[in-house]
């Protein structure tokens, strides 16, 4: 499949199954919403290594939230509930108790649950306040600089983590200004979140190493620098190569960012640079959820 | 669908129990027996039933003298064009009642869930608990058109009260846990004995002196109240974000709060 001058490989993103959940922060001001929500989603990018995935789902417009106050949606996913149980308290308390002017509230329900102020509640000392409206119980902390309200707890869902797409371009300039278009294009479904830095990885990794104790390592089939050393996926005219990984409330989610992300790559074409879209798998044998690119994009 | 219609035959010569009428009962609601001064009767001898339909009750001209209105509702929905008398929604866990006119007293006691609507005034002990228990109201809303008794919301412990109108004394003393509203003014002693809770107040005259002053805030807590509780943000105005914090009573651990609030919602 060729479009806009780009391939579209033959290919398929290998994922997995996650448990995650929203909450919604809330400031008083944008800024200081989005600075903690950047900050409890900082070191989230990849399960292996951090214990959770992370990132800012969308802006929320003040008439949306539960206070009416400006807020962000994060999405938070673990491999399974018990790790996203430990993980939710600990990136609230340190990253959004902390931040001036929070709020912190479920943006989801169903599923399991994750706690929120049900953990967290016990940092007021005995001072804490809990007030049950409408069903729901939201806690009031006391802190120096006034109250921190939050929701009890949060559901969560069945997701997927793991969807991705590879940009082979001719130079490492187009690849990331390619990425930088697809990103900007995904970051508008929602659903999903895009966990790496500015959503982009730059080093792809295959599984296992050569040394004892590596889950993982550099993917040396779509290095560039080593196509004179070991096998290559990267025709001659590729220089570089940037990954996109999306996690999403659900299959459906992360196929139509999948597809987002490669129009946006295919609008470019290979006038800009671009010379191929593939994705990263492992042969179809460790993911039930295979995304492949040309059923995406038919 | 109108539903079942209770019209009453005449005036009634002494109280009559209608715990247990309640919506929903089977086609043999004339023939249930009710307790009517010293004696029991059949329904029938007091109200001409009509309509049919499982999804509400209607009384029409009520009357001081009828106890027991809705107590134990768990759904559906009484209307009551006139006044009640004691024990209105006694021990209510669902469905909605409304009455057009007044309460007489324990009007929503030890109630925990759905919601009652008195156009009216209350007697004592609105939301409270019965002689001899321990716990009030635990969940639910009551929205009061007029003013309450004495001892209104005693030993609350969840759920929503609010009184549009004056609250008698000792209103919300021995609270234990949930919010109760006050627009118009205490009588004295109000929160006497709280443990925790929130009283939303126009004024802290009529405070218990175990209250102390705890400042004007900028309180989160105000907006999420308001986008979760139409009742709460009828009272409180939509655009409110602030409240003075008294907090007590001091004397009985000191954890509930009287947060005064202008009538407009702002300060």
């Amino acid at each position: 499949m060729i479009l806009n001058g780009v391939e579209i490989r033959d290919s398929f993103a290998e994922a997995f199954p996650m448990v995650g959940t929203r909450l919604i922060i809330t400031a008083d001001t944008p800024r200081w919403a989005m600075t903690a929500a950047k900050t409890m989603t900082g070191f989230a990018t990849s399960v292996i290594g951090c214990g959770c995935e992370a990132g800012v789902e969308r802006v929320v417009p003040a008439e949306e939230t539960p206070d009416g106050r400006p807020g962000v949606a994060v999405l938070i996913f673990a491999m399974d509930i018990k790790g996203l149980k430990a993980v939710v308290p600990l990136r609230i308390g340190q990253c959004v108790l902390t931040s001036p002017t929070s709020a912190c509230f479920a943006g989801m329900t169903g599923g399991d649950t994750v706690s929120i102020g049900k953990a967290l509640r016990y940092f007021g000392d005995g001072w804490q306040i809990a007030k049950n409206v409408d069903g729901r119980r939201i806690w009031r902390i006391p802190v120096m600089e006034g109250e921190f309200v939050c929701d009890h707890e949060s559901g969560t869902v069945s997701g997927v983590g793991g969807g991705n797409i590879l940009i082979l371009a001719t130079s490492r300039g187009e690849a990331l200004a390619a990425a930088e278009a697809a990103v900007d294009a995904m970051e508008k479904v929602e659903g999903c979140i895009l966990p790496f830095p500015g959503g982009v990885v730059r080093s792809g990794s295959k599984v296992g190493s050569k040394y004892k104790g590596m889950f993982a390592s550099t993917n040396n089939f779509y290095c560039p620098t080593l196509r004179a050393q070991t096998p290559t996926q990267l025709p001659p005219e590729v220089a570089s190569v940037m990954e996109i990984v999306i996690d999403g409330v659900s299959p459906e989610a992360v196929s139509a960012c999948t597809r987002a992300g490669i129009e946006a790559v295919v609008a470019l074409g290979r006038a800009k640079g671009v010379v191929a879209i593939d994705a990263g798998n492992y042969g179809g044998n460790l993911g039930p959820f295979h995304f492949k690119l040309r059923e995406i994009m038919a | 669908m109108t539903g079942v219609i209770l019209t009453a035959r005449g005036d009634f010569e002494a109280r009559v129990d209608l715990t247990g009428v309640l919506p929903g009962a089977d086609g043999g609601l004339a023939k249930r027996a009710i307790p009517y001064g010293g004696r029991v009767v059949e329904l029938g001898e007091l109200f001409d039933v009509s309509g049919s339909g499982a999804e509400r009750l209607t009384i029409e001209g009520g009357d001081a003298r009828l106890d027991g209105v809705g107590a134990g509702l768990s759904e559906g929905e009484i209307v009551v064009r006139g006044d009640v008398g004691a024990r209105l929604g006694h021990k209510m866990s669902g469905g909605m009642i409304s009455v057009k006119g007044s309460a007489g007293a324990y009007a929503a006691s030890e109630m925990s869930g759905g919601k009652i609507a008195i156009g009216g005034d209350a007697g004592e002990r609105l939301g409270a608990a019965a002689d001899g228990s321990r716990r009030g109201m635990s969940g639910g809303v009551v929205i009061l058109g007029g003013s309450a008794g004495a001892r209104s919301a005693e030993r609350l412990r969840g759920g929503v009260v609010v009184i549009e109108g004056d609250a008698g004394e000792g209103a919300a003393s021995d609270l234990i846990a949930g919010t109760v509203a006050v627009g118009g003014r205490l009588a004295g002693g109000a929160g006497r004995g709280m443990k925790r809770g929130t009283l939303f107040l126009r004024s802290p005259e009529g405070l218990s002196g175990g209250f102390r002053d705890a400042g004007e805030h900028d309180l989160v807590l105000l907006r999420v109240l308001v986008r979760r509780s139409a009742e709460l943000a009828a009272f409180l105005g939509p655009d409110i974000t602030r409240a003075h914090r008294f907090a007590g009573d001091l004397y009985a651990g000191g954890k509930g709060e009287a947060l005064v609030v202008a009538p407009s919602g702002r300060m």
